[in-house]
């Protein structure tokens, strides 16, 4: 289905189009979640509200604007970073970590057959001390870059070139996967 | 602008983490859409990190799929129109006989068909004509290329005599005569090769019913040698062979030359030195 013809028929809350909508996204979409939120049960929870949240804003996304994964994506992140200000979460959550999330999953064995391992570790691969920061802080922390900034004294443009440096990194590995 | 650097200071990644206020969004928007470049790095970007949060993502259980349907169920619609992957084109359709649609686009294919023969036909006859007009165009021309050729063989061939053939100038003038005093013929004359050329420097223009007609002179008295034209002027005129002659001269005679020539009508002679 087209990304227009599938924006359609959410618009028109079409059963099969957000049904459409699940089947190519939620695997991504529970991804960003649960990456940061480690608790099974709360990045569920989570991930349901997010979910929720996108078919009945539909209306306020705007093509214009940018592409329906990225908002999508961004109303995940959110939520899940919302939850991690709030008190349900102990404070042990943001330790996160790459290697927690890998090595979490990977001795979890009801979960590992739903998850790449291997190919999150080759993921991972070639990202230098300064990018395995960032891209524990941002994508399993649930960091911002004026956080990161602000938390450890980094200048604000630094933090920028090392998440694009960072991105670079997972972008080239993502395509020899 | 650089768009380099834009592209490389990161601003494009925080936009699609969705860290950007929405000041700095609509400014990204807007260079995305005034360079190509732009544009291109933010959808390869956008594709790679629905890439890695596919790799990294995980797929939800059943059960969360099932509440979270639950909790849109008064908000779905259930129709039959939209499925993924189809255009939605069902509906009810009226059933017609299939001979009828199969009548009715048989018809359309016929005028289609026609319409179009019309139009190629037309297209061919005016092709036709063309063809035709360049044809009759290229004979011509073949023609006059023809006629350059052999007028450029005529004299190439005369050159060829004139410098390869032991030729004599003799001026023929009218100035010692009373017809015309500034009359002027040159006469080249090769006595082995037995040639004879002229070229008219002057005379004048005569009417229909005469003609200028060239004498040897020699030993046997006055043999006409050929009519020459007086319009040809500098150019070469090939005039009949003659062996012995002492003098040469031009009479004006009737339209066609004479046995004799009509010695009060000399115009110019020259005599062989």
């Amino acid at each position: 289905m087209e990304e227009q013809e599938l924006i359609a028929g959410l618009r028109a809350k079409s059963r099969k189009s957000t049904e459409y909508l699940y089947e190519k996204y939620s695997r991504a979409l529970f991804g960003v979640v649960s990456r940061i939120i480690f608790d099974k049960d709360i990045a569920e929870e989570v991930f349901h509200d997010s979910f929720v949240k996108i078919i009945q804003k539909i209306e306020s996304y705007d093509e214009s604007k940018g592409r329906l994964y990225t908002w999508m994506a961004n109303i995940c992140r959110n939520s899940a970073i919302d939850k991690t200000r709030s008190k349900e979460i102990s404070q042990s959550n943001k330790t996160n970590t790459i290697d927690d999330f890998v090595y979490g999953f990977e001795s979890n064995s009801d979960t590992l057959d739903q998850v790449n391992a291997i190919g999150v570790k080759e993921l991972m691969n070639d990202l230098n001390e300064d990018q395995h920061f960032i891209i524990d802080h941002i994508y399993f922390k649930g960091y911002t870059h004026s956080e990161i900034s602000e938390e450890f004294g980094i200048p604000l443009g630094t933090v920028k070139s090392r998440v694009r440096a960072a991105i670079q990194v997972l972008k080239k590995n993502i395509d020899s996967i | 602008m650089d768009i380099q650097a834009y592209i490389t200071s990161g601003k494009l990644e925080l936009y699609l983490l969705g860290e950007l206020s929405e000041l700095e969004r609509a400014e990204v928007v807007s260079m995305a859409d005034k360079f190509p470049e732009i544009q291109k790095e933010l959808d390869e970007l956008e594709d790679a990190i629905f890439a890695i949060d596919e790799l990294t993502g995980k797929t939800p259980s059943l059960a969360i799929k099932t509440k979270i349907f639950d909790s849109l169920n008064l908000e779905l619609i259930e129709e039959k129109t939209i499925k993924p992957g189809m255009a939605p084109v069902e509906g009810k359709v009226v059933p017609i006989s299939p001979w009828k649609s199969f009548a009715v686009a048989a018809s359309i294919v016929a005028v289609l068909a026609s319409a179009a023969a019309i139009f190629y036909a037309s297209k061919f006859y005016e092709k036709e004509q063309q063809f035709t007009a360049l044809l009759q165009e290229q004979s011509v021309m073949a023609g006059n290329l023809n006629q350059v050729k052999l007028d450029f063989e005529q004299n190439e061939n005369q050159l060829d005599k004139l410098l390869t053939g032991d030729f004599r100038l003799v001026k023929l003038k009218g100035e010692s005569l009373n017809m015309q005093k500034d009359a002027s013929v040159n006469l080249f004359w090769d006595q082995s090769a037995k040639e004879v050329f002229i070229a008219v420097n002057n005379l004048n223009e005569l009417s229909e019913e005469f003609d200028y007609q060239l004498w040897a002179i020699g030993d046997e008295g006055p043999i006409g040698i050929g009519l020459v034209n007086e319009g040809m002027k500098m150019t070469l005129q090939q005039m009949q062979a003659v062996a012995q002659a002492g003098t040469f001269a031009i009479t004006i005679e009737p339209k066609g030359g004479s046995e004799a020539p009509t010695l009060d009508k000399l115009v110019v002679i020259g005599n062989v030195a």
